[in-house]
């Protein structure tokens, strides 16, 4: 390791978080690699590490002896200031050397709130933050994840953006900028366009000219070449039982925040919620197979050491195979003390035999997420779940041994009413009241039933991307009313905090106007602003003003149904058409059926896909 | 696919056995706090396939124990963790298995039965490395003398803050200049309730004489724990 980032261990907090020598780390010889590729997490180690999108990208890249992919994270504060006072620029964790040196950058996007940390980290790498002013020799800067189904807002820092699924895309990326090297013709802006000609799912904005009408919205988006797609669409994985997966982790020294195995089991969602961007963006759904699952799972148990087995997805009663995967899970698990633990569960089919196998029954706590107060709220939102169902999964949870329920809810859906929230409390003090009507609820204790309240956030590539965010000031008045409302003493009341949701809202819903003011913030020192401690509102509105971005025009507007919507060059699978449909049935508080149910024409199924349940998909079309 | 299962069908000893595992804890893994070591080693021995006794009862886990503790930022040869299992796995078969679960900065040097209490550990030896621009006979004869004489430091106790000299606790303290570096081999007390942090040595040396108190860069210091010992301070314990 550098010595320099060495010699100032012994004075920063938590030096775990940068010593690397971690037990499964991939070193290879940089002579004897074509291309060495930085995967930036733009948050700490901790969080870095339990970043399943992460582990997979870094295993797939590194599948390949031809690339080295090393992993970056954010240094904390402290360690930050040591960098400028002895001047250490940004460095990959396995092998120490400056990021700069690296081929190829790639960040992660999961969140708005960490783009200004992708900017301070780009300055701690003492790489131009604008893409135009980057050298022939500095890396490729290239960006994936959900947020950049809408990249506009980071179209000047990045070079490129890879949409949709990396396993194979970043793999294919690679290889093109080793085959031009090798060939003696490569230079940045033509392996660029290359790029976004030849591979599917890779973005250069600079491809692309966006202008503006008077009022601020986009007149047109045009393609400079004709070689390169109107449009980019995004790629995916079909068959996801042939996807890369690890067999091997890294296994950190200090504790990451999902410190497990991670088994991801399918990709995708049937249900459709009509606030939830990755039940859309991440389209078809595509299963694994409980065999090979199975398999992944005991590898990685003997490889790893962990004991505890989270079986991923965005909702897992849903897998069709749950009942055979967890049956031969739980012929090896049982014998060698390994728990299974569900992170996503559905109210509507959560019964006793489920809890009975899952880890999380020796914790007292259980979440379930009716997201609206009221049947008629969670119509318009298209969650199919009624209080019945809510009720029913509280009766087995408190059966079972719980006292604790947790309870997601949003404040400012599209219209919601004072009747909605006061729903929220009544449908809170009822899970109270049920607990009491248990009777074989555990003896002696008291329930608790805490009430966390987000804010409504329109996001992009759902059917209520057009709508308006609630002001701050209305938010504020409904989270101050259901206070007043939750009198029941055993119901516990939280709420996010509505100035980071708007900040989130305009990031989230933004056009490349943003990128002047993120490239402020970044100038001013802005890092960490999914912090709490870090994110100060009133910046951000000075940011905001001297960029000369009026944040209500993107968080607080309606758009128009014909407006151009900055994300229109991404093609997500799931048509405008599908999303207008949607939206009209909220207003009318009609529910779609889910996709095993009955095929709504997203449009998704022409992208194809294996272990599909919609009835309808073009299976074979877009392979190879 | 590893061998983990075929801790199974090893023959079951009569009552858990307590084995010792003597391993380094150096390079990188000096950063490590004693509770991430405590997590990463439950991991390392579920890697290894070791027929481990787990507690009896709702939540079933392993019994680790480890010996003295070790600060963060020093490195050590003689780490222990003693361990039970219940079924017959010999000594050098756990050796191996765990080193094949393991970085070299971790490897295992020793297993065998456990005999000893930790209780009987009575002084550690540790080697300082102090490199710094300043090295000279001068400075290494100021450092021997401030050792020898009385040396309170500001030690971190449960009821708050506490000037303490040290000097009691150094049962010897040889200090030698060997090129830019000062080398200190020192025999520290280490029993329960009488543990010196060898890191104080450190913060008493800045205090008293300046060294390492200006740019990292410029000035390191390494701690090495080589060996722990009985209360005789020669014999060594295992």
């Amino acid at each position: 390791m550098n010595t320099k980032i060495s010699s100032v261990l012994k004075s920063v907090e938590k030096p775990g978080r940068y010593c690397g020598g971690e037990y499964g780390a991939i070193i290879k010889n940089k002579d004897e690699v074509k291309a060495r590729f930085a995967f930036a997490f733009p948050d700490t180690y901790e969080i870095g590490m339990s970043n399943l999108g992460m582990r997979i990208l870094c295993g797939a890249l590194n599948e390949q002896p031809d690339i080295w992919c090393e992993r970056v994270f954010c240094p904390w504060v402290d360690m930050q200031q040591k960098m400028r006072e002895l001047d250490i620029p940004l460095w990959a964790h396995e092998s120490g050397d400056p990021v700069s040196e690296f081929d190829i950058l790639g960040f992660t996007l999961g969140y708005e709130m960490c783009y200004t940390t992708v900017l301070a980290m780009l300055k701690m790498a003492k790489l131009p933050l604008r893409a135009d002013e980057r050298a022939e020799d500095d890396p490729i800067v290239i960006g994936g994840g959900a947020c950049a189904y809408n990249p506009e807002p980071m179209a000047d820092f990045f070079d490129c953006f890879s949409i949709g699924e990396g396993e194979d895309n970043l793999v294919e990326f690679t290889k093109l900028y080793i085959r031009m090297k090798e060939e003696g013709r490569y230079t940045r802006q033509g392996f660029l366009h290359e790029a976004a000609a030849t591979i599917r799912g890779i973005y250069v904005p600079s491809l692309y000219d966006v202008s503006y009408n008077e009022d601020g919205t986009i007149s047109a988006i045009a393609r400079r070449f004709e070689d390169i797609p109107e449009r980019v669409e995004k790629c995916i994985i079909a068959d996801m039982d042939k996807a890369y997966y690890p067999d091997k982790l890294v296994m950190p020294y200090i504790e990451a925040v999902h410190d497990r195995i991670m088994l991801e089991v399918y990709r995708g969602c049937i249900r459709g919620c009509r606030f939830c961007q990755a039940g859309m963006i991440y389209r078809p759904v595509r299963e694994k197979t409980p065999d090979l699952l199975n398999k992944q799972a005991r590898c990685l148990y003997d490889n790893s050491g962990y004991e505890e087995i989270s079986l991923m997805s965005l909702s897992i009663s849903d897998y069709t195979e749950l009942e055979p995967l967890t049956r031969s899970l739980l012929e090896w698990t049982d014998r060698n003390m390994v728990s299974l633990s569900l992170p996503s569960l559905r109210v509507d089919s959560f019964n006793k035999e489920l809890m009975e196998r899952i880890a999380s029954v020796r914790t007292s706590s259980l979440t379930f997420a009716p997201e609206a107060g009221t049947q008629r709220l969670r119509d318009v939102i298209n969650k199919n779940v009624c209080e019945e169902d809510l009720m029913h999964a509280a009766r087995v949870a408190f059966e079972g041994g719980k006292t604790n329920v947790k309870l997601y809810f949003m404040n400012g859906l599209p219209t919601e009413t004072s009747e909605d929230i006061e729903g929220i409390a009544t449908l809170a003090s009822r899970v109270v009241h049920e607990y009491y009507q248990t009777p074989n609820r555990p003896k002696g204790r008291s329930p608790q039933v805490t009430v966390s309240v987000s804010c409504f956030i329109p996001k992009p590539f759902t059917p209520f991307q057009w709508e308006a965010q609630d002001t701050m000031e209305m938010l504020a008045e409904k989270q101050e009313f259901l206070r007043e409302k939750i009198t029941d003493r055993k119901v516990r009341y939280q709420h996010h905090n509505a100035k980071v949701s708007r900040v989130e809202a305009v990031l989230a819903r933004g056009n490349r106007k943003l990128c002047k003011a993120l490239e402020i913030a970044a100038n001013e020192g802005f890092c960490f602003d999914a912090w709490d401690e870090f994110f100060d509102y009133d910046k951000w509105l000075s940011v905001f003003a001297r960029a000369d971005v009026d944040p209500a025009f993107f968080a607080n507007r309606q758009f128009g149904l014909d407006e151009i919507l900055p994300w229109d060059i991404i093609d997500c699978g799931v048509t405008k058409e599908f999303f207008k449909r949607e939206r009209e049935k909220a207003y009318a508080a009609a529910t779609t059926p889910n996709c095993r149910e009955q095929c709504s024409g997203c449009g998704a199924n022409r992208l194809g896909g294996e272990r599909t349940p919609c009835p309808k998909a073009c299976r074979g079309q877009h392979e190879g | 696919m590893k061998d983990n299962e075929k801790r199974f069908t090893l023959p079951m000893l009569e009552a858990p056995r307590t084995m010792r595992i003597r391993f380094q804890k150096t390079g990188n893994l000096q950063y490590i706090s004693h509770l991430d070591l405590q997590r990463t080693f439950s991991r390392i021995l579920v890697r290894a396939g070791l027929p481990l006794w787990y507690t009896k009862g709702f939540n079933p886990h392993i019994k680790m124990v480890f010996g003295m503790p070790l600060p963060v930022g020093s490195e050590s040869e003689c780490e222990m963790l003693d361990v039970r299992i219940e079924r017959e796995m010999s000594a050098e078969e756990m050796m191996e298995r765990l080193n094949a679960e393991v970085t070299d900065e971790l490897r295992v040097l020793a297993v065998y039965p456990a005999e000893r209490k930790f209780a009987e550990v009575a002084f550690a030896e540790y080697d300082y490395t102090i490199r710094t621009e300043r090295a000279d006979e001068a400075l290494a004869e100021k450092i021997s003398d401030t050792l020898q004489a009385p040396l309170t430091v500001l030690r971190r106790t449960k009821s708050g803050e506490k000037e303490t000299d040290i000097q009691p606790m150094i049962r010897s303290a040889a200090v030698t200049l060997d090129g830019d570096a000062i080398r200190i081999h020192a025999v520290l007390s280490a029993g329960e309730g009488n543990y010196l942090n060898p890191e104080l040595l450190i913060t008493a040396l800045r205090a008293k004489t300046g060294i390492l108190s200006s740019d990292l860069t410029k000035e390191s210091y390494r701690i090495l724990r080589r060996r722990v010992l009985l209360a005789d301070g020669v014999t060594e314990f295992h």
